[in-house]
């Protein structure tokens, strides 16, 4: 349902209070998300104040689970190819910086983000990298990883979070700051339900464009 | 008075004078023509094991002695990413480096055209399933996983022609563990709340690493090519080894030069307030550039060249030549009753000189045979030094100034001084002893006093070393200094070993224990794969069938390959390349960089390694690489170290001998017991408060610190002598003269080892740090127990 306007608290973390993920992000990130909440607001009509729907209850509710698991069906338009292209695997995140994209289908490789180190899995070999030499890359493995974890400073970092609709069904459109990852991506839309997210959606500059359906493996706690 | 047959010239003056003069001049030639080293190659063995060579290689010519390091500060980020870009096109076009690296992608374009074109012969996929229609279509799904993501668009446009996804094969394995971040298109320093936002670029020097003129060279292009970018209010920040040699190089000149000069203006005006005569203190230098002089030329004419070294040092024998000098202008004088004059200074003093000459000599020889260069010129530059001045002051000292020096200047203040101080000194008796007993508890205490390393030899100051540690943290954190070299007697079998290693390598990157590695075969396979490869490739129709088939519903329909099939046919008929076949290509400075080819035929392949997490766990890749032939792990800091530790173990052992050497002079000498052991009893205990003081102070003591000993008690011997000698009956009388020859010779000595001390220069002051206490301590001990002979006193 609708939370009140003053913004979803959440439930305390089973843990204690201290100790989770998107902790260290706090008071100081405040100001500056109702500002940009607002600038999203006055950008975008449709969306009536009263339904607006706290970017950091958001943020911080999803920081709250550890770890997940969801299945995911890809499909990308692709120009200059007749068909799409289709995918299937499985993304899991552990807190509080382990993502991994397993692709099972049509051919295995998996993409295992820890820290700042990936590492792709292809065929049997292993490749070590440093995910700030390869920013195509870390741009979107972040974002992803950020959202999963409810880490706001990192998204913030790259990209114009704005945020609208309800608990049962929120829109996170993120759209990259910087120039150069601009000329490559257009924007990223996480469509999500309560504490889960069900899919992501991806146009890039040039035209191409892919969605992942996700399924949660293991329920919202 | 000057009459007295005593004090006429020696015969044959102008002749004497004639050869020494001939003799300065063919010195003077040869140095002239001598070049001048700074680097640390002087501090690696001259006959090295094979290990060693490897690593000796490496230092001379290896990436890292050819690596600059450079920052962007100032502007705003994207500001720098285009400065970075300016810098990086500048110093690509002027042809004086192999690679220009600013995370710029655009750099690789030669590069990338390269390995697309030869990727049938290079990617590691390509084996005779890889192109039946199963192979083919987990191939393509493969190479299409990428698109449709922002890393697609790199891809996209290749697939026509490499639908299989060689490239992409070749480009993953290229992709290294650790990299410098990338920001707008250009590498940066990863931020950090205290670091300064920079752009941060990478070039290899084409001049070798020991080509200090051509790294001069290239790093003046760096400046001359940063000199706008200057004027728009960036700012250049520079390192790496390149510079730290230069720079060093320049360093030692100019504090050679200002030790010489402040040396000898500190010392004249000493001599000059002693002699009151500007005569006395021209013909008291001579020794002193006679020495300096001459060893310089023994060095050049032994080793080709002269480290800067050992021209610092050069500057301490101003100190200890012009004790020769002074002796004889002093003793040598015509006193009033008409007596002295060089003959009866030859009589009187000369055997003393020379045996403290001989016992200074013996000392330094024992540097002389030392395995490794730089200690050896030490050994050679100080014993033909002393030799040359104690010849200046025995044959030319006698044509020029017959009867010493006949001004008074300070001396009998000095003499009266020197006196008092005397007829106290013996009081300290016990209180030295005891304070010699605690410093040999302190050093006892100190086990780890010799951990001075191999950087501790290395003129470079502080900032510049924290500048460096910096910019490297972020540019080459991936580079451990680890490397596994394979040798072969020729290039293809070095690269068919270096494959067999590469193998094994591989499979601890796929368990986690590297990060990854380098390898020349991944641009250079060995002839044998290439072959094999390319005869892996199906011909046309075949292809074209597989294909067909391998495309049937899928994305990209077998008609839009009709590039790919063709550029198949055509490497079928490709030859493989060649090491010594790829003059200037884009590949080459790679290749080059990764394999050493020698005028022998014989080659080395480096693979260098990149660590999984922060160490390299050598045991495990020892272990893998089990059973190779001519494979070796080198890790270049233990190494080092270890060379470092060889070379003090030597050098501890000689400066012994050296030590030894001067007591068994001496007893020859002396022959007696009693009369070697109050000789030996102030050197001795010189030398243990010397070090007590250091270790105390928490000094960490290192090979110059050594050589700084020796030298306390080469130097010192002299003093203990004098006081010995003169105490004999039927010695001449020590008066004030004589005490005052003493102290002043002390003293300037003393000055230019505290001059020495003062250097920046870690070598240099190590020195002066040691010999300027040690020798003061050497002659206030010498008279401390002093056998007492009443009747001078």
């Amino acid at each position: 349902m609708t939370p009140p306007r003053s913004g979803l608290r959440p439930p305390p973390p089973p843990g204690g209070a201290a100790s989770g993920p998107a902790e260290p992000a706090p008071r100081r990130q405040l100001g500056w998300t109702r500002r940009s909440l607002c600038t999203a607001v006055l950008a975008w009509p449709c969306l009536a104040p009263a339904q607006a729907f706290d970017l950091k209850a958001l943020m911080q509710r999803l920081g709250q689970r550890k770890s997940g698991e969801a299945r995911f069906t890809e499909e990308r338009i692709v120009s200059g190819f007749d068909s799409p292209l289709r995918s299937s695997g499985t993304l899991s995140f552990a807190a509080p910086d382990r993502f991994v994209r397993q692709t099972l289908q049509p051919v295995q490789e998996a993409a295992e983000l820890q820290g700042r180190t990936l590492l792709l899995r292809r065929g049997g070999r292993t490749r070590q990298m440093d995910l700030d030499a390869v920013p195509e890359v870390a741009s979107l493995l972040d974002a992803m990883r950020a959202t999963l974890t409810g880490d706001l400073a990192q998204l913030q970092q790259h990209f114009r979070v704005e945020l609208s609709g309800n608990d049962a069904k929120w829109v996170l459109l993120l759209t990259p700051q910087e120039a150069r990852l601009q000329r490559q991506l257009r924007q990223i839309e996480v469509v999500g339900q309560a504490a889960d997210v069900r899919s992501i959606a991806l146009q890039l500059a040039g035209g191409d464009r892919s969605l992942m359906l996700l399924e949660p493996v293991t329920p919202a706690r | 008075m000057m009459a007295t047959p005593a004090a006429a010239p020696p015969p044959h003056r102008t002749a004497v004078l004639v050869v020494w003069a001939l003799l300065l001049a063919a010195a003077l030639a040869l140095i002239v023509r001598t070049p001048f080293t700074a680097d640390l190659s002087a501090f690696l063995p001259a006959a090295p094991d094979a290990r060693q060579k490897l690593l000796i290689e490496q230092i001379h010519s290896g990436l890292p002695s050819r690596t600059l390091l450079m920052g962007i500060t100032g502007g705003d980020a994207a500001g720098r990413a285009q400065a970075s870009r300016t810098l990086a096109r500048a110093l690509r076009d002027s042809g004086r480096f192999d690679q220009v690296n600013n995370g710029d992608t655009d750099g690789w374009a030669g590069l990338g055209q390269w390995l697309f074109e030869h990727r049938y012969a290079l990617s590691p996929a390509v084996t005779p399933e890889r192109f039946t229609p199963d192979g083919l279509r987990s191939a393509m799904a493969e190479a299409m996983s990428l698109l449709g993501t922002p890393a697609g668009d790199a891809i996209k446009p290749l697939l026509p022609r490499d639908p299989s996804g060689e490239t992409q094969r070749i480009a993953e394995s290229l992709i290294p563990a650790r990299a410098p971040r990338s920001e707008d298109g250009v590498w940066v320093a990863r931020p950090r709340p205290d670091g300064t936002p920079r752009a941060l670029l990478m070039a290899t020097t084409h001049a070798a690493g020991a080509d200090l003129d051509g790294q001069m060279a290239a790093i003046a292009t760096v400046r001359q090519a940063f000199l706008p970018l200057q004027a728009q209010g960036f700012v250049l920040q520079l390192s790496g080894a390149p510079v730290f040699s230069v720079d060093s190089r320049a360093r030692i000149e100019r504090e050679v030069h200002w030790l010489a000069s402040a040396g000898t203006v500190v010392v004249s005006v000493l001599l000059l307030a002693a002699f009151a005569s500007l005569r006395a203190l021209g013909v008291a230098l001579l020794p002193v550039a006679t020495g300096v002089v001459a060893g310089i030329a023994a060095v050049a004419a032994g080793f080709g060249s002269v480290h800067g070294m050992t021209l610092g040092f050069g500057s301490t024998l101003i100190g200890e030549a012009v004790d020769y000098a002074i002796y004889y202008l002093i003793q040598a004088r015509v006193d009033a009753q008409g007596r002295g004059g060089w003959r009866q200074w030859l009589a009187d003093s000369w055997p003393t000189v020379r045996l403290g000459l001989l016992t200074s000599v013996c000392g330094f020889v024992a540097l002389v045979f030392s395995g490794f260069p730089g200690l050896a010129q030490l050994g050679v530059f100080s014993v033909a030094g002393l030799l040359a001045a104690a010849a200046t002051t025995r044959w030319v000292l006698p044509a020029l100034m017959p009867q010493g020096s006949p001004g008074m200047g300070l001396r009998r203040p000095l003499g009266r001084a020197a006196r008092a101080a005397l007829a106290v000194l013996p009081r300290l008796r016990w209180p030295v002893l005891l304070l010699s007993l605690a410093a040999a508890a302190v050093l006892w205490q100190r086990a780890d006093l010799w951990r001075a390393d191999l950087a501790s030899l290395s003129p470079v100051p502080r900032a510049a070393i924290q500048l460096d540690e910096q910019l490297r943290a972020d540019l080459t954190s991936g580079d451990s200094g680890t490397l596994v070299v394979v040798q072969g007697p020729d290039v293809q079998a070095t690269l068919q070993r270096a494959e067999a290693a590469a193998e094994r390598l591989e499979a601890l990157v796929d368990r986690g224990v590297l990060g990854g590695f380098d390898s020349v075969t991944r641009f250079v396979p060995s002839v044998a794969t290439q072959q094999r490869r390319l005869a892996a490739l199906p011909d046309e129709a075949t292809l074209r069938a597989s294909l067909q088939q391998a495309t049937q519903g899928g994305p990209l329909p077998a008609e839009r390959l009709q590039a790919f099939v063709a550029d198949v046919v055509q490497a079928r008929q490709a030859q493989p390349v060649t090491p010594q076949g790829l003059k200037g290509t884009a590949v080459a400075p790679l290749v080059d960089a990764l394999m050493l080819r020698r005028p022998d035929g014989s080659a080395a392949a480096l693979l260098p390694l990149q660590p999984a997490r922060n160490a390299i766990d050598t045991a495990a890749v020892q272990q893998a690489l089990q059973g190779l032939p001519d494979v070796q792990l080198l890790d270049i800091g233990t190494e080092l170290g270890g060379l470092y530790q060889r070379y003090l173990r030597e050098a501890q052992g000689q400066a012994l001998l050296g030590a030894a050497g001067v007591v068994v002079l001496m007893a020859l000498w002396l022959r007696s017991g009693r009369r070697l052991l109050s000789v030996c009893r102030p050197l001795v205990l010189a030398v243990l408060l010397t070090m007590g003081a250091l270790a105390a102070l928490g000094v960490q003591l290192g090979i110059l610190h050594l050589v700084g000993l020796l030298l306390v008690v080469a130097v010192g011997s002299n003093y203990a002598l004098f006081f010995d000698l003169l105490n004999q009956p039927g010695a001449a009388t020590l008066d004030d003269d004589m005490l005052a020859s003493l102290l002043l010779a002390n003293v300037t000595l003393v000055i230019s080892f505290v001059l020495l001390a003062t250097s920046s220069i870690p070598v240099l002051s190590a020195i002066g740090r040691v010999v300027a206490p040690g020798t003061v301590l050497a002659l206030v001990l010498a008279a401390v127990f002093a056998p007492r002979r009443p009747a001078a006193l």
